[in-house]
């Protein structure tokens, strides 16, 4: 249920800050605990718009750069929307073929982050890097490209079954085909990304010719599904043109589904409950959150995540081992791992090539690609794989490579500093390997089991009951073998 | 620090697959008799085409035959600014057998010169009119379809359900798949054996550090690294924590056995190696990993049994900018990627000894509409598979689609009626393997393996006998 008023604990307190950012820093769980829910939610939310638009050179200087505004960032929750709708709305550099309009795609995911649902959807619509991937600025009136009417559909707003009991289909192929008419004579200027319309290539105008065009004429969607009634909806309401996109949005935003509820504020907010309390949300938490924020009438996503950050199932994957609950924990997105053991380990990546100057020695944005998420390079218009699908045998053994290079890391200013972490006074191996697993956001989230294994690990099994971590081995050896087993344990991919 | 076959404990998959299909099919005594060292001395390898492969420009009719395949082909691929058009003179390289019910002679598109070469050798089976009833245009719902041979929701993988269901040929120690890439191939999905994701076997070893190496700190890095991990392994308490304790032990585990197939490899087969990276594709690069598999396994390296295999090539959703028989032309490029690698891949095995012990299947999601739009194509319905191997029975199989009689999505149109144009369901396509290339009877494969499409009962296998025929 929803209840603002809930005081947190230290450990809802790591959650919170878990989910909404980078890691639980320390200063950051003592000053979140004794916050109301409420409180710490408006808190969360309070950022100002910081507009990212990550240009560059090249892929990989672009690239970097937003890893490294990541990193560096005052709002990490902008961050991790803008991530969500990074993957929601899939763009990829590889078809767009320019780093600039990737760039303004970037920007303007971070401008709607937090925003209105409605108007980052009609921006969307006109975006040059989306016209570009899903082939809007090839979809003529003589040969109407059914790309982006169908993945709007899909993907971006109703689902291709609505999440009602029955799991009935919310549109037919003949939607998609009178969509992609409505999108019609739309461009971009390459080197600008400013997006145009040209009546002369859309739908409703007729060939210069005078040919007749087949099917010309007012759309009409809908009919018999999505609570519209036999007739559908026509786009004749909101005149023919340039302003048929926007009525395609407005019209969307009023499907209904056979529960009668809005379909894609149920869709959005499913997925945002996903990303942010756990894979498996009950639908009556997704109805709670949507109407106590009235997201399918306000379409405000602020609205729609406070009342999702006060609500009992966000702190239902907070507790720690032994872990009970029914709702499984989240695996942690690759881009969230790194970034957040760069925050908590105070480090940041080396130079316009963003390297971690350890081990390997590579760029951030390699790291990424061995991780599974090259930024700007989705798999697919279906974004990324979540969950167990961030791991497998390649993709674990580069978040351990990740882990070594960055403790690895001993030279300069950016170098791996322990003594700027913790208390180097410390002797007793168990408590470094608290002093650690506090640093590291995770002392609430490991097993006593767990937690002798580090010890075994830092005392050789018993063999020394205290170290001196002003030595050479202790300290390079031992206490920098120890951050990376943690930075590596199972307990630290999950939240 | 070798590792045993029984230190593979740990298993990979997708726990919720498992818990689909609950433990009833695992348990099965049937299966596991029927199972039992079937593929022996065999490999499979699964190559997915994402994003949906244009089948009417990869096996593309060149005259009519007895009905009007080539004029319709003209109708609906034009020849002009944008026209992604094969005409007769630029398939005459790519010849291949005739449609076996018109006669209509077929063609490959002419980038898949590789694969020209392998059907001449007798070595390739092309299953044309590949599809089920009903069919999504959606690629997310199409893939899950075919990866998983059921096309009403979520299981394991089609080949993952003859893993988890081999009790009697692997043991959960067994890790008897192995995807290229980075993501466990949803057709190897399921929860009772290991599925290694590997990229590249080279760089596939553990990341110790080297101050621990000098420091001979490792054996207790190792140690900790596996304790943690397996203590994961044993709980019961969260599929997604077994999960990972799982993965991250048969990881540690096959990290210190596999980067040797890579060492082997080059030692003894530098210039098959050299023939892959000539290409610079990742197809060619995909397949090499799994040859250096392959070669290790037959030279007997401890701890290796991997069978079966899966790579992706993408890049396949070519709604603008498809282009025909040039060159640079985007359907032109993927299909020559994917035909030379396989060529030199199958050279490389024939050099081995191996050409008849390794099956190739490649699919896609769906086809592409027949007529084409601006300069491409949207999404479609059926389109042909294919079957590689010296073991293959060479030729065409299925009918050619017919395209004078579209449905009112301008696709294809799925029959199991009888006549000229009668379907492929896929599933036969893989009832055909599992029966004739892993030895399962077509009993336990349509009560077992490949759910019925009960939502259709009239559409789906009119006569599902698994036997296609391009296996012997």
């Amino acid at each position: 249920m929803i209840d603002p008023d809930a005081v947190l604990d230290a450990r809802s307190a790591r959650h919170i800050l878990r989910r909404t950012g980078f890691g639980a820093p320390r200063n950051e769980v003592s000053s979140f605990t004794g916050l109301t829910r409420g409180q710490a939610a408006d808190r969360l939310l309070a950022f100002p718009n910081t507009i990212i638009r990550p240009g560059g050179s090249s892929f990989r200087e672009s690239h970097n750069r937003w890893v490294k505004s990541m990193v560096k960032s005052k709002a990490p929750l902008q961050q991790k929307l803008v991530l969500f709708w990074h993957d929601h709305f899939a763009v990829g550099y590889n078809k767009v073929g320019s780093v600039t309009n990737m760039a303004g795609y970037v920007a303007l995911l971070h401008r709607h982050a937090k925003g209105n649902f409605r108007t980052l959807l009609k921006a969307m619509n006109r975006n040059a890097a989306m016209l570009e991937f899903l082939d809007t600025a090839r979809n003529e009136k003589s040969q109407p490209n059914e790309n982006y009417a169908r993945e709007l559909l899909e993907l971006f707003t109703l689902g291709v079954h609505d999440l009602s009991a029955a799991g009935l289909e919310n549109y037919r192929q003949a939607d998609v085909v009178q969509i992609a008419r409505a999108f019609t004579g739309w461009g971009y200027e390459y080197n600008s990304g400013l997006s145009y319309f040209e009546e002369g290539r859309h739908d409703y105008v007729e060939e210069y010719d005078g040919s007749p065009n087949f099917d010309r004429g007012p759309k009409v969607i809908f009919e018999t599904v999505g609570g519209f009634g036999p007739a559908g909806r026509s786009f004749v309401v909101a005149g023919e043109g340039a302003g048929e996109i926007d009525a395609v949005i407005d019209i969307l935003l009023e499907h209904l589904d056979s529960d009668g509820h809005n379909t894609t504020a149920r869709r959005i907010a499913r997925r945002l409950c996903e990303y942010f309390a756990h894979p498996e949300p009950t639908l009556a938490f997704v109805d709670e959150v949507i109407s106590d924020s009235e997201f399918d009438s306000t379409w405000n996503c602020s609205a729609l995540l406070r009342s999702l950050l006060v609500h009992d199932d966000f702190y239902a994957t907070a507790a720690g081992p032994p872990y009970q609950s029914s709702s499984r924990k989240s695996v942690r997105w690759p881009i969230d791992y790194a970034v957040s053991t760069l925050r908590l380990l105070k480090m940041r990546p080396v130079g316009g090539s963003a390297q971690i100057r350890g081990g390997s020695y590579l760029s951030m944005v390699d790291h990424l690609d061995a991780m599974g998420q090259l930024l700007m390079e989705p798999p697919s218009v279906f974004g990324w794989d979540w969950e167990t699908g961030w791991i497998s045998s390649a993709t674990l053994l580069a978040r351990c490579t990740f882990a070594r290079d960055v403790v690895a890391s001993r030279y300069g200013s950016t170098r791996f500093r322990p003594e700027a972490l913790i208390d180097m006074t410390l002797t007793v191996p168990g408590d470094i390997v608290d002093a650690v697993l506090d640093v590291l956001g995770v002392s609430d989230q490991i097993e006593a089991g767990e937690r002798q294994v580090l010890i075994d690990y830092l005392s050789d099994d018993g063999a020394r009951e205290s170290l001196d971590l002003a030595k050479y081995e202790a300290r390079q050896i031992k206490l920098t073998g120890l951050f990376a087993l943690v930075l590596q344990s199972p307990a630290y991919q999950l939240q | 620090m070798s590792m045993t076959r029984r230190q593979f404990f740990a298993r990979s998959g997708v726990a919720a697959a498992g818990t689909l299909l609950g433990p009833g099919l695992f348990a099965s005594p049937l299966v596991g008799q029927a199972l039992a060292s079937t593929i022996g001395d065999r490999w499979l390898v699964v190559l997915f085409l994402d994003g949906g492969n244009d089948g009417l420009n990869t096996v593309t009719p060149v005259s009519d035959g007895s009905h009007s395949h080539r004029a319709d082909y003209d109708l609906n691929r034009g020849t002009g600014s944008g026209g992604i058009n094969l005409s007769i003179a630029e398939l005459a390289g790519t010849l291949v057998g005739n449609d076996p019910s018109t006669g209509a002679q077929l063609a490959l598109h002419p980038g898949l010169a590789g694969l020209k070469a392998l059907y001449d050798q007798g070595w390739l089976g092309v299953v044309q009119g590949c599809g089920y009833p009903a069919y999504s245009l959606s690629h997310e719902l199409a893939r899950m379809t075919w990866q998983t041979g059921n096309p009403q929701g979520e299981s394991a993988g089609w080949v993952g359900r003859h893993l988890a269901s081999s009790s009697g040929g692997y043991l959960p120690t067994d890790v008897p798949g192995v995807t290229i890439g980075q993501r466990v191939a949803p057709e190897l999905r399921q929860s009772a054996t290991s599925v290694l994701v590997v990229d590249q076997l080279e760089s596939f070893g553990f990341p110790y550090d080297d101050l621990s190496a000098a420091a001979g700190d490792i054996a207790a890095k190792r140690l900790a690294f596996n304790r943690l991990y397996s203590s994961w392994a044993a709980t019961d308490l969260q599929d997604t924590k077994r999960f990972l304790g799982e993965s991250g032990a048969a990881t540690l585990a096959s990290s210190e056995i596999y980067p040797q197939l890579h060492d082997l490899y080059l030692a003894n087969r530098p210039g098959w190696s050299e023939q892959y990276a000539a290409l610079d594709r990742s197809t060619a690069r995909g397949l090499r990993e799994i040859a250096k598999i392959i070669h290790g396994n037959q030279q007997g390296v401890a701890g290796v049994d991997a069978r079966f295999f899966q790579l992706t090539n993408g890049g396949y959703d070519t709604h603008s900018n498809q282009g025909g028989a040039n060159v640079d032309g985007q359907h032109y490029d993927l299909h020559r990627e994917v035909g030379d690698s396989l060529k030199v891949f199958y050279d490389d095995l024939a050099d081995m000894g191996l050409a008849d012990k390794v099956l190739t299947l490649v699919w896609s999601e769906f086809s592409r509409r027949i007529p084409q739009n601006q300069s491409g194509t949207d999404h479609g319905s059926q389109g042909p598979m294919f079957v590689i191997g010296e073991a293959v029975n060479g030729g065409i199989y299925g009918n050619h689609p017919n395209l004078a009689a579209l449905d009112d999505q301008e696709n294809t149109v799925y029959s199991q009626a009888p006549g000229l144009f009668r379907s492929t369901d896929f599933r036969d396509v893989y009832g055909t393997i599992l029966k004739h290339w892993l030895g399962m009877s077509g009993e336990l494969i349509a009560s077992e393996m490949l759910v019925p499409d009960v939502a259709h009962p009239g559409g789906y296998w009119t006569v599902p006998n698994f036997d296609l025929g391009f296996l012997p």
